[in-house]
């Protein structure tokens, strides 16, 4: 129990210097702000429009759109394939992973404690600003139900887990192949589209929707932001958790497995 | 301490087509050919030795390393270090040695030098005390006060590297390996950083491996080497024995102050000559440098007169290409 509380301290320890490293970069990290609002007033032009010229209902109202984007503004920096590339994950194409395997840690959880520091430093700095800034611009809806915004934490958190989880599996790839970029690519574009990340699914023709439902991706941005938004209630929230931390689970075991793997056949580039 | 036994690493390395259809080719079917990167190579460095592990480029030298600190799993043959099995045993392995590669730092590159040694404290869970005291003596010799607070990213390379070798001291280690610590430093950096591994081996009875292409390193620090070529051991003893087996023969160049018509030295080659310029080849064993200087001096007038030491890929290339001259391991002991 002792050593589990001080492995857990060493990649707290990890966390907290990755939040760190990051805050020398923080006027940079401001000026990132300007686009989050770009993009954000992009999606939100758009979707007037369209709603504009619809007349029946939609199962979000434009509100809830213009939250849902808000949300996505908030918090797509801190997941890694749509933020900035951390640095562990060219880790293993430049072949510096092998540094890391000189010390006595363990890979994927050092990953994932960097990450965290990541995700963190990127709530405070870019997603907590663009809410707020938001906030004031447009009607954003604000759950009133503590229970709600709870729920959303939890499934925010798993959220990030699992984003960081795939993200090592896809990296984890790296090992037999040297270069990432085909399969990284083409990752990104199936989350991107699969997670809800540009429609909402629930704005999907049935069938496609009922793909994405089967798919792990909704957990990263559909799942929270419709809990978020009370459109999944009651039973329908801790089902729609519990799908996240399966996926979670797979991934993270994926992942550990293609490292294993991975570094038993480690080719060190130019060693 | 260390114990490696025919130990064999081989690659395989895929040939890319070319072009635009070549890329489509290349994913169905691929061609490698192999490449043994170490072969049967076996040797045993007891405690508080420092070992010069050297060979030229591309002979293997990295790769045994690597084999050494865990990183890669050797393709046959067997290493133990303190009684770990490395590839198996990474995480118990790397908590008794210490790694400096001197091209990658292990350094956060964002944090300032304390932070990053703070993260170490953590990692190897070293006890305050004994954290405070080798911080102590580690600035002491190697004067880390002047940049400890100063992000990695902006220190000089003598900077780093002096960071990088301390941080791979703090926890106390039994075993160094150090891949090229010397590498682009100058000569007061370099000197400093042999003071400190002389240091460090002498009080701590420190195991160190040392890789590198600096013949100085291996004067000042090693007593025994190992070389290898091509992937395999050629020599494993004291580096006096070695440079005794090798007449080693010395480069004299000379600027002459004039043109002489004869400028032949006895026990001396000209093998180079071009104006008031020229060159000598000469053995030790046959003529001093000394006595050959003295006699240059007697006979005519110079400007400038250098001796050169044969390099280390010279030297090796030696042992290599005479067969007699290879050592087992264990024989020389």
């Amino acid at each position: 129990m002792k050593s589990l509380y001080l492995a857990f301290q060493v990649y707290l320890a990890f966390a907290k210097k990755s939040f760190q490293r990051r805050m020398q970069y923080r006027v940079a990290n401001l000026a990132g702000l300007t686009t989050n609002f770009f993009f954000l007033l992009v999606h939100i032009f758009v979707y007037t429009a369209f709603y504009a010229a619809r007349t029946t209902p939609q199962p979000l109202n434009l509100d809830e759109i213009i939250t849902y984007f808000v949300l996505c503004q908030v918090s797509f920096m801190l997941m890694p394939f749509w933020g900035t590339r951390s640095e562990v994950t060219s880790a293993i194409k430049d072949g510096s992973v092998a540094l890391q395997l000189t010390k006595p840690v363990d890979f994927q959880t050092y990953w994932f404690a960097d990450e965290c520091g990541r995700a963190f430093y990127y709530l405070l700095m870019r997603g907590l600003p663009t809410f707020l800034i938001s906030i004031l611009f447009f009607k954003v809806t604000i759950p009133h139900q503590p229970t709600v915004l709870m729920a959303f934490a939890v499934s925010m958190t798993f959220a990030i887990f699992m984003s960081n989880a795939i993200t090592i599996t896809i990296f984890s790839s790296g090992f037999w192949t040297l270069d990432t970029t085909g399969i990284s690519g083409m990752s990104y574009s199936i989350i991107t589209l699969f997670s809800g990340m540009l429609v909402p699914i629930a704005l999907w023709p049935e069938g496609l929707a009922h793909v994405a439902r089967w798919l792990p991706f909704e957990g990263l941005i559909d799942i929270p932001f419709s809990i978020y938004l009370g459109k999944i209630t009651g039973v329908e929230v801790w089902i729609a958790i519990g799908k996240q931390m399966v996926w979670n689970l797979f991934f993270i075991g994926l992942g550990r497995f293609l490292l294993t793997r991975g570094f038993s056949r480690l080719v060190i580039q130019g060693g | 301490m260390i114990e490696v036994e025919n130990l064999s690493k081989i690659f395989k390395v895929y040939h890319h087509r070319k072009g635009f259809f070549g890329s489509f080719v290349n994913l169905f079917s691929r061609k490698h050919h192999v490449v043994q990167a170490v072969d049967e190579v076996s040797f045993t460095v007891k405690r508080g030795e420092i070992v010069g592990y050297l060979g030229p480029n591309g002979a293997g030298k990295s790769t045994t390393i690597k084999m050494l600190t865990g990183i890669l799993v050797p393709t046959s043959g067997s290493v133990t270090v303190n009684g770990y099995i490395p590839h198996r045993q990474r995480k118990e392995n790397a908590k008794h040695i210490g790694v400096v590669f001197g091209q990658r730092s292990h350094l956060w590159f964002d944090l300032p030098v304390q932070e990053s040694f703070e993260l170490l404290q953590r990692i190897y869970r070293i006890p305050e005390t004994r954290y405070r005291y080798n911080l102590e003596i580690f600035d002491e010799l190697l004067n880390l006060g002047d940049f400890f607070q100063t992000p990695v990213r902006q220190l000089s390379l003598g900077q780093r590297m002096r960071a990088d070798i301390a941080a791979a001291l703090l926890h106390n280690p039994d075993v160094l390996f150090l891949d090229e610590p010397t590498i682009g430093l100058d000569v007061v950096a370099k000197a400093r950083i042999r003071q400190f591994i002389q240091k460090i081996n002498a009080e701590r009875q420190v195991t160190v491996v040392l890789t590198t292409h600096d013949l100085d390193d291996v004067e000042k620090l090693c007593k025994r080497v190992i070389l290898i070529d091509n992937a395999r051991l050629c020599f494993d003893g004291e580096l006096a024995t070695l440079r005794r087996l090798l007449s080693t023969e010395r480069l004299l160049s000379v600027d002459y102050a004039e043109v002489y018509s004869d400028i032949s030295i006895s026990n001396a080659h000209v093998i180079y000559r071009e104006g008031a310029r020229a060159q000598y080849r000469f053995s030790p064993e046959e003529i001093s440098t000394a006595d050959l200087i003295g006699a240059i001096l007697q006979k005519f007038k110079i400007v400038d007169i250098s001796v050169q030491e044969p390099d280390i890929e010279e030297l090796i290339k030696t042992v290599y290409e005479d067969n007699s001259l290879i050592v087992p391991c264990g024989e020389t002991k």
